[in-house]
This record gives structure tokens, sequence and C-alpha cells, in this order.
């Protein structure tokens, strides 16, 4: 379980996160997935956080745990938190189904085996036949399911969801988000006996209010706690 | 997403810095550093008759003043690089607004061809220009006019190199421009021409002032050319040189000339990087569109006209006479050329090129990767472009005569010459690669290395590509080192061309002619060969 230990982060002067010490919280009524949404203005260093979570950033001092373990020494390729970009962060140069077969390579799964995975996972978000796509020819809604299960296939232990909607207009962002948590039961349905937990940062209070079972808001450098 | 206010300019690099940038770091400060400084020190404390140190750092700068002939070298540069600059301007500058402005036919082939003078070799266009201006060149006997008694050879070498810089460099202000600053200008009151003054030209003008500071230091610092086509009386202070060290074996006087040559490339280098940081400028969003050109617009189309006219009489005949003077040589010429001496001009042509590409493109992708982190690593990459190849070499025979007859030697000073043509594109690739691809890659298991291998290289390939492709085509036709530190086994196939045009008769002329078109289609070819997977990778 991720907990927070008096982490603090600073840029030159500005003063990120203040001593911020937090532990993920229970779900009374979990349906399978988890989601604890983090809010805050832009600029409060929900990101920031986000990125010390995953180990892409160093925090000034204080730590994060899972399961009671520091990962101050764990890189960030050897986490098991799959990180989404806001703009899905899909690699021009692979095809969608070597996108999603990307994470299971790393993980040692043949090639062959790696893009069946990838074809099966496809399928299971309503990306049937997409696989030898160009990335650059889907739509930003088909864009955000193919980061969503390339981040999916690799079992991850925790989902760290980067403003997933932002890049996407606001018509499509009301309809893809009911979807979206439906992706991730079917993605992850039967693959693994744990609860599936998802870190969702945003800054639409609607969209935390739709998606998250526990918000918190950061502001002035601290967590506070909404629902 | 905040990354883009804290960027994480590491993730890319898959080592330690301090170990990748130390390969660079060697061949720049050991080829181009240490000789130049060694050349400095050497020129500044020894004197003209003796050779031997007086003591007195800066008595030695002074003694090239003294001479009444290396100080009217000196000025000559200056002076040819000026009228170079100032013609660069007056032919380059409308021709750049014209591409900018207008769309024609073969407007894209134009500009593509644009790029011709970076990949011919400097002996190769010298030939060029002799075989279209010179006393026995297409134009030049058509004229009955013997240019060999006029500075114009040397100026039209200059041109045919700069002037694609100029309106290269024009193309991009011009084009970069806002549609509505025009057209408010336009409601207030101001013509077209007016436009063109107060608003056109001072927004390209940082671009363009850029450029000129560039053609200037590289007419000023040109030895191939100059060599070639300005003969005695409009020898330039490089070709002094060279005279003075292998000829004259005046280690002394050469040194203090060159002194001065890098006082006057180093105030020009400093300009130029002024320059560029003023027009780093953000490009707008609204640009200005072309318009299509028709028949009935007779300005536009006098224009056009000019801008081919131009283009073909400074870039293109140049290089399509020097194959028509191939084709048109006698048989004992061709049977000249096909002796083993070729073969092994070739040979050496392409195993110094091949070795010295490999240490370029691996040690320039390194550079980048460490200048990605640190902007001062940047400008250290940029230093062998600031030398001039003259100095390098005059100033590895100072530093380390017992090792000329080392080809290592001459492979890493190659090396060196090609390394920034490496740095600047993967630099630039490397710049534009966001960072949220190589975070997603590590948090979806990749390590360092695996990012690299994976995701950075497959992106930036294109770039390395063609640095590899500039840097291939520069070291063909590497000259003025090759001319310094070679030995007769290693004669490429510049210095064969060179050592035909000293030998007596016609055919020697002719040989130098064929060898000249071969070493172009070579060029142009291996050139093609490097860029044109990835070329046709975009188009797909």
């Amino acid at each position: 379980m991720l907990e927070l230990k008096a982490l603090t982060k600073r840029h030159g002067n500005a003063l990120l996160l203040d001593a911020v010490s937090w532990q993920w919280p229970t779900v009374a009524q979990s349906d399978g997935v988890e989601v604890v949404a983090l809010l805050g203005p832009s600029g409060a260093g929900k990101s920031t956080l986000l990125r010390i979570i995953a180990g892409l950033e160093t925090a000034t001092s204080g730590e994060v745990l899972w399961a009671n373990r520091s990962l101050a020494t764990v890189p960030v390729e050897r986490r098991g938190f799959a990180l989404m970009f806001q703009q899905f962060a899909l690699f021009p140069h692979l095809n969608v189904r070597d996108n999603v077969a990307f994470g299971l390579r790393e993980q040692g799964v043949s090639k062959a085996a790696a893009r069946n995975a990838a074809d099966a996972a496809l399928v299971s978000v309503g990306l049937a036949g997409y696989g030898a796509r160009a990335t650059t020819a889907l739509s930003g809604g088909e864009q955000q399911r193919v980061a969503l299960v390339r981040a999916l296939v690799t079992q991850p232990k925790l989902l760290l969801l980067d403003e997933p909607f932002s890049a996407l207009d606001a018509a499509l962002r009301g309809q893809l988000r009911a979807a979206f948590l439906d992706d991730i039961r079917r993605a992850w349905d039967g693959r693994t006996e744990s609860v599936r937990r998802v870190l969702l940062v945003t800054h639409d209070e609607a969209e935390a209010r739709q998606m998250g079972h526990h918000a918190w808001r950061l502001e002035k450098g601290a967590l506070v706690p909404l629902w | 997403m905040d990354t883009s206010i804290q960027p994480n300019r590491g993730a890319l690099i898959p080592w330690r810095p301090l170990l990748l940038g130390l390969g660079p770091a060697l061949l720049i400060g050991g080829l181009a550093v240490l000789p130049t400084l060694q050349l400095m020190w050497f020129g500044a404390t020894a004197t003209a008759t003796t050779g031997e140190a007086v003591g007195g750092f800066w008595l030695g700068w002074w003694q090239v003043w003294a001479d009444d002939y290396l100080s009217a070298r000196i000025t000559w540069s200056l002076v040819q690089a000026s009228i170079t600059t100032g013609l660069a301007a007056m032919l380059g500058i409308p021709v750049a607004w014209v591409i900018a402005r207008w769309d024609f036919v073969g407007r894209g082939l134009l500009l593509q061809t644009l790029m011709l003078p970076f990949v011919v070799p400097t002996l190769v266009a010298a030939m060029g220009v002799l075989a279209w201006w010179g006393p026995q060149g297409l134009l030049g006997q058509w004229l009955a006019w013997d240019a060999t008694e006029s500075p114009w050879l040397l100026i039209a070498g200059n041109l045919f190199f700069n002037l694609c810089l100029v309106i290269r460099a024009g193309v991009a202000g011009f084009a970069s421009q806002s549609a509505a600053q025009f057209d408010v200008a336009r409601t207030l009151g101001a013509t077209p021409w007016r436009v063109f003054w107060r608003l056109e030209l001072p927004h390209a003008a940082p671009a363009i002032w850029g450029a000129l500071s560039l053609v200037f230091l590289y007419c000023l610092g040109g030895f191939g050319l100059a060599l070639l086509l300005g003969g005695q009386q409009y020898a330039t202070a490089e070709v002094v040189i060279y005279t003075l060290v292998a000829h004259e074996l005046e280690l002394v006087l050469a040194s203090q000339l060159a002194l001065w040559m890098l006082l006057f490339t180093g105030l020009v280098v400093g300009l130029y990087a002024w320059l560029q940081m003023r027009a780093a400028t953000p490009r707008t969003a609204d640009i200005r569109h072309r318009k299509t050109l028709t028949a009935r617009q007779w300005m536009p189309v006098l224009g056009v006209a000019w801008v081919w006219l131009v283009c073909i009489s400074i870039g293109l005949a140049p290089l399509a006479a020097i194959f028509v003077k191939a084709m048109i040589a006698s048989a004992a010429t061709w049977e000249q050329v096909a002796t083993a001496e070729t073969a092994d001009a070739l040979f050496n042509t392409l195993r110094f090129s091949g070795a010295a590409l490999g240490v370029a493109v691996v040690l320039g992708v390194c550079h980048a990767l460490v200048g990605r982190r640190f902007w001062w690593w940047r400008v250290w990459g940029l230093l062998p472009l600031m030398i001039s190849p003259v100095m390098i070499a005059f100033g590895l025979l100072l530093l380390v005569p017992q090792w000329l007859d080392a080809w290592p030697l001459l492979v890493a000073a190659y090396a060196l010459l090609a390394l920034p043509l490496v740095i600047q594109p993967v630099a630039q690739a490397l710049d534009a690669l966001p960072n949220a691809w190589a975070d997603a890659a590590r948090s979806l298991g990749a390590t360092p290395w695996r990012v690299w291998w994976r995701v950075t290289l497959p992106l930036v390939r294109p770039a390395v590509r063609r640095g590899a492709a500039f840097a291939l085509a520069t070291m063909l036709g590497e000259f003025a080192v090759t001319l310094f530190l070679s030995r007769p086994e290693w004669t490429t196939l510049t210095t064969l061309i060179y050592q035909h045009l000293g030998r007596a008769g016609r055919t020697q002329l002719e040989s130098a002619w064929v060898l000249s078109a071969g070493l172009l289609a070579l060029t142009l070819f291996l050139f093609w060969l490097l860029e044109e997977p990835d070329r046709k990778d975009t188009h797909a």
C-alpha cells in the first residue's frame, strides 16, 4: 500500500510539497478498482507529486513507501507503477501493437507473446484490429485508450493517471470518463488477485467526483482531505 | 501536467555525462584547443629571423605588420571577405524574399538545390568555377575574358559556397513573419515598399546578419578556393601561411600571421554568437502565406526570373561545367586518369573518410547527449567550426611533429572537422524529443539503456543519418588538413586533383576536371545513400 512520509519538494524558492504525510485510504465499497483523486489548481505540484511517486523525480526530503518498504533506492523501472501521461506519450516510431507490447518486452516476454497479449488487450478496450495502425493516425480518444492499455498490460501495482482527459475536447471527455473505468476493470479482469489501485491527478472536481472513491486537494504544499 | 516547467533533461542520457563527454572532449581539446594554443605561444614568443624565443610575449604579435607583403595579405583577406559578404547580401536578400513570398514552379527543387554547396567539396567547387568562369572555362572562352587578371574567380568561388547561406537564412527570416503585422501596417498607410523596409527587413535582419557574419568567417578562413582561384596576386593569409610552412619553412612568420587571423576570426565568431542570441525569437503563429504566381504579374515574374538567373549562374552552371569538361576530355586524359594512382587515391579517400565517419558519429552523438544537460557543452562542440583547418593542421605540425607519419592523426583531424556537423542535427533532434516519451518508457519498466536503445535512438536516427551524410561529404572533399598532413602514400582524390594542376600540360588540367567530376558524383551518391532511407521513412 502506498504511503508518503514527510515528503518535501522545493523548486528554487517555491515550496511545492511541505512535509506531506499520507497513506492510501481504505475503500469501503470497492468494486475491484479503487480510485483516489488528487485535486488542485495548475502549478500546485500535483504532477510533481505523481512523478516523485513514480520515481521520475526525487523529493527534497522525505520518502515514498510501498508495503512499508522505502522506495528511495528503487529505480523507476522496478517500482511496478505505470504512469499515464496527459498527452499520452505514445511512441511515434512504433505502431499501436508495439506501443502496447513495449512494457511486456521490458519484462522479458518474447516478442511474439508480447504482441499476442497486446492484441488481446486491445480487443478488451474495443480497439480490435488497431494493432498495425500508426499512433499518429488515431483520434484523441483512441490514443487515450492505447495509452491506458499500454499501462495496464504490465500489471502495475499502482496506476498513476496524470490529467488523462485534459487533452480531449469537452464533449468527448464526459463520454469517455464512464468508459474509462470499465476499460480498467476489463483489462485487469482476472489477471491478479489484488485490488486495482488508481491515483488520478486532475484539476477538474466533476471528474474527481465521477471517478474517485476518495479525494484530496493539494493546497499550499499540503494535502487536504475532501471526501 | 507540470513537466514543461520542470525539465528532466537527464531522462534521455543513458550513461554518466562525464564518461559520455570524455571522448569528444579529448578530440576537441587535443586536436583543436592544444594545437591552437601551441600556435599562439609559438607565434607570440619567437623572432622571425632566428626562430628562437625572445621572452617578450607581445613582441611577436607585431612582427607581421613590419612586413609589407604579409600586412597586404591580411588586408586583402579582410577585403575579399567583405566584398563577398556585400555581394552575398545584395544578391541573396532579394532572392530570399521572392522565395519566401511566392509559390512558383520549381520552388521546392530550388530550395533543395540550395543545399548542394553544403555537400560539394571545396576543390571541386574551385574546379567548377574554373570550368565556367576561367580562361579555359565554358563562359570564359565564350566571353574571351581572362578572369585570372581579376579577383572575380575567388569571389565567384566564395559566392558559390556562401550565397546559399544568406538565401536560406533570409527565407527562414522572411517566412516566419506575422501576417497581421503587415496588414496593420498597410491599413496605417504604409506602401508595400515601406512595409518591406520598416517591418520585413528588420524582422529578418538578425537571421540575415548571422548568416552574413558566417559568410565573412568562411571567406576569411577559406583555403582551398583561395589556393586555386586566388593565384599569387590574390593570395589570402591562409594561403600564405601554407606557403610559408610547406615551401619556405618560415614557421615563425607563419605562426605570427596565424595569430592575427585567429584574432580576426575570434572577433567574427563573437559577433556571430551575439547575433544568434538576438535571432532566437519565438516564431509567430499567424505566418504570412505565400502567394501563387501567375503569368500576368510581371513584377513577381521578373523577380522569379532573377532568382533562377542568380542561382544558375552562381551555383549550378559551375557544377554542370565540370561534367561538360569531363565529358569532352580527350581519350588520352581518360587513359591518364584510369591508373593505379587514381585507384589508390580513391581507396585512401574512402578509408580515411570511412574511419573518421565512425569516430565522428559516435563522438558526435555522445557530445549531443551531454549537451542536452549542459548548454555550455554545446559551445565547446562548435569550436572546430571556429578554427580554420589550416590553423588546426599547422598547430598539429608544431605540437606533435613526431606523430605526423601516423595515419590515425589524419583520421582524428578529419573526425574533428566533421564533429560539429553530426552534433548540430542530433542536438536539435534531442531538443525536439519530449521528455514524456523517455519517462513513459521508464515507467513501463525500461532501464536507461533500454530507453536509449528502444525509444531515443530510433527517434533521433534520421538526424544521425543526416549529420553523418554531411560529415561524410565534408571528409570526402577535405583538402586543407590533408595537404598539410598527408604523405605521398596517403594521397586522396583532392590532393591528386591538386597534383594534376601542378603538372604541366593540357591533359593534366583535363584530368583534374575528370577527377573533380568523379569526386562530385561519388560525394553526391554517398550523401544520397546515407540520407535517402530516412527521407523515404518520413514520406511514408
